[in-house]
């Protein structure tokens, strides 16, 4: 086992590597998360996230690179490895013929610690006190993820690997659980999360990698990704259509206009768009609502997971 | 050893929860009972059953008879409903990955995976045994019993015959569980699990009522669980049993060492 953990890397991954005969699932992976971070990581379906997050948690071994937690190479099994490290992949699973408690229990016993002492504790963070006795078969999809958050937190975890977290949640559930995140990363752990909703990423998240096709298509700050996805798609709808395309056309950092009967469509930046509508205004032209369809971050992601391959993987420095 | 003993502790109460597994304890505690209670009740004896003839004379004949049906299909029946499912049902409910991403091995899962169902498994031999022991005493009555060779066995003498004869089939029927648990791993399939080792008892059994190659017949399973029949004859030998032990040892040890090859190896891509 190596011990290089330098306190500023919690997972490190190096040409990491998983074939399933033609299917490259994940291809020539580095990926570093920071200590302390909430890391983002992002990509459609078959991207390689969950067949990553799966080789993190030694369920899966690798065909060819390494994995260091905390600086520990899995070379002998997962269990030391994966010491401060707490999860789940997809969705959480539990005995369903036992109460959501003595799953928490068994899973306590497995943990050979005092975890134990903290059931009632978690169960209460993911508001599942009251449900606590009842057998998981009855559980809704959405308590299901709770317990599995609840399994998480009761080995005090360093690094928290979440897998699609608000998965089948209600809306009230989904803004618990996010605020459940941004409370647990204002406590120092280092999270991993995998989610769609780039929302829910872009909300929480500092740092990202996007996956695409295996690969690990961008690596970097969320500052970095704003800075690359600089023309984004906006939407105007102004009392002058025509007018208002023309000027569009014509102004500095407008690119792509294209308009329609109820409003216009165009890539630019945030401060060009400043720009533009100030000018708009000083036309007469009034503008009626101004809309940002997609974020930053979707605008890139949709432009490196739906491109036919040929762009370059973009890594941040 | 504690990350083994932890596994363990988990899977016993896990089997503990499962209600089929209590029910069938249940069945094999009350079924001596009914069995016996249905003889007394009736006027015919099951005559073609080694010691049928003397289940109205002594409560001793109660468990050897029970063992004869039990050692034919009944103990890998019990063998593959215990074991048969330990691994595959992990597959099945997805939690292979909710226990190996806690602070065990996957050795640690598989030893105790296989301790807890061998456990069980020789629990539920003990309790068919100990209760037609029981309901053969209580109904019929502590009587000396006859031997295959004709002779008499003073009660205490027929109880450590009926103790010895079911104490070799344990061997036997832990194998068949081993094997059980080898398909539910190479297969993750509970039905598979649980169907193979009775299938393969019961081909077992019928090839050892041909008058086939001995050969061959020595080293089945089902010779090893009608081993324990020399033991009941004046002289007793024991040269069946040497045989047959040391077989059903083989079939253990194959069957697990594959079992533990192929988890300890195998991704876990689903759940």
């Amino acid at each position: 086992m190596s011990e290089t953990f330098d306190g500023a890397t919690v997972v490190q991954a190096r040409g990491l590597v998983k074939h399933y005969g033609e299917i490259h699932a994940v291809d020539d992976v580095d990926l570093t998360v920071p200590a302390g971070d909430v890391y983002g990581l992002l990509g459609p379906n078959g991207a390689g996230k969950t067949t990553f997050m799966r080789m993190l948690f030694g369920l899966i071994r690798p065909d060819a690179g390494t994995i260091e937690l905390f600086g520990r190479r899995e070379v002998a099994g997962p269990v030391d490895a994966l010491r401060d490290v707490a999860g789940f992949v997809e969705t959480p699973r539990f005995y369903p013929y036992l109460s959501g408690r003595a799953n928490l229990e068994i899973l306590a016993t497995l943990d050979r610690r005092d975890s134990a002492k903290r059931i009632d504790e978690v169960l209460e963070q993911v508001d599942l006190t009251e449900r606590g006795g009842s057998k998981v078969r009855e559980y809704s999809y959405g308590m299901v993820q709770r317990l599995g958050v609840a399994a998480a937190l009761m080995r005090s975890p360093r690094l928290l690997i979440l897998d699609e977290p608000t998965n089948g949640l209600d809306p009230a559930g989904i803004r618990d659980m996010r605020a459940l995140i941004r409370r647990l990363a204002g406590t120092g752990i280092t999270i991993l999360l995998s989610s769609h909703n780039m929302l829910e990423v872009e909300s929480t998240c500092r740092h990202v990698a996007i996956m695409r096709r295996g690969k690990v298509a961008f690596e970097g700050s969320m500052e970095d990704l704003r800075a690359r996805a600089d023309a984004v798609e906006y939407r105007l709808f102004t009392t002058d259509v025509v007018r208002a395309a023309g000027v569009s056309e014509a102004a500095d950092g407008v690119a792509n206009v294209r308009a329609a009967s109820d409003g216009i469509r165009f890539d630019s930046t945030p401060e060009a768009v400043e720009r533009l509508t100030a000018r708009l205004g000083g036309m007469g032209i009034g503008i009626r609502q101004l809309e940002l369809p997609r974020t930053a971050l979707e605008t890139l992601f949709f432009r490196l997971t739906e491109s036919d391959g040929s762009e370059p993987v973009e890594a941040a420095s | 050893m504690r990350e083994f003993a932890a596994v363990y502790r988990v899977e016993c109460r896990k089997l503990l929860a499962q209600s089929r597994v209590r029910w069938m304890l249940l069945f094999l505690l009350v079924v001596p009972w009914i069995y016996i209670g249905l003889i007394l009740h009736q006027d015919r004896l099951p005559l073609e059953t080694l010691y049928g003839r003397y289940l109205k004379d002594t409560g001793y004949a109660t468990p050897l008879a029970i063992l004869v049906y039990a050692s034919q299909w009944v103990l890998p029946l019990i063998a593959a409903l215990i074991a048969g499912d330990v691994f595959s049902s992990e597959d099945q409910q997805g939690t292979l990955k909710t226990i190996l991403t806690r602070s065990v091995g996957r050795s640690a899962v598989f030893w105790g995976k296989f301790g807890a169902a061998f456990s069980f498994t020789a629990l539920a031999v003990a309790t068919v045994a100990v209760s037609a022991t029981l309901a053969g005493i209580v109904a019929v009555g502590n009587d000396p019993l006859v031997d295959v060779g004709g002779t008499l066995r003073q009660p205490g003498a027929a109880a450590g015959l009926v103790a010895a004869s079911w104490a070799t089939v344990l061997l036997p029927t832990l194998a068949f569980a081993a094997i059980a648990m080898m398909v539910s791993i190479l297969t993750r399939s509970s039905v598979l699990g649980v169907i193979v080792p009775i299938v393969l008892g019961l081909c077992m059994q019928l090839y050892t009522f041909l008058n086939a190659w001995d050969t061959v017949r020595h080293v089945l399973l089902g010779y090893s669980m009608s081993a324990w029949r020399g033991l009941l004859d004046s002289p007793s030998y024991v040269a069946p049993l040497a045989r047959a032990l040391p077989v059903a040892a083989v079939y253990l040890l194959i069957a697990t060492a594959i079992g533990f090859v192929a988890f300890r190896r195998r991704d876990v891509a689903g759940g």
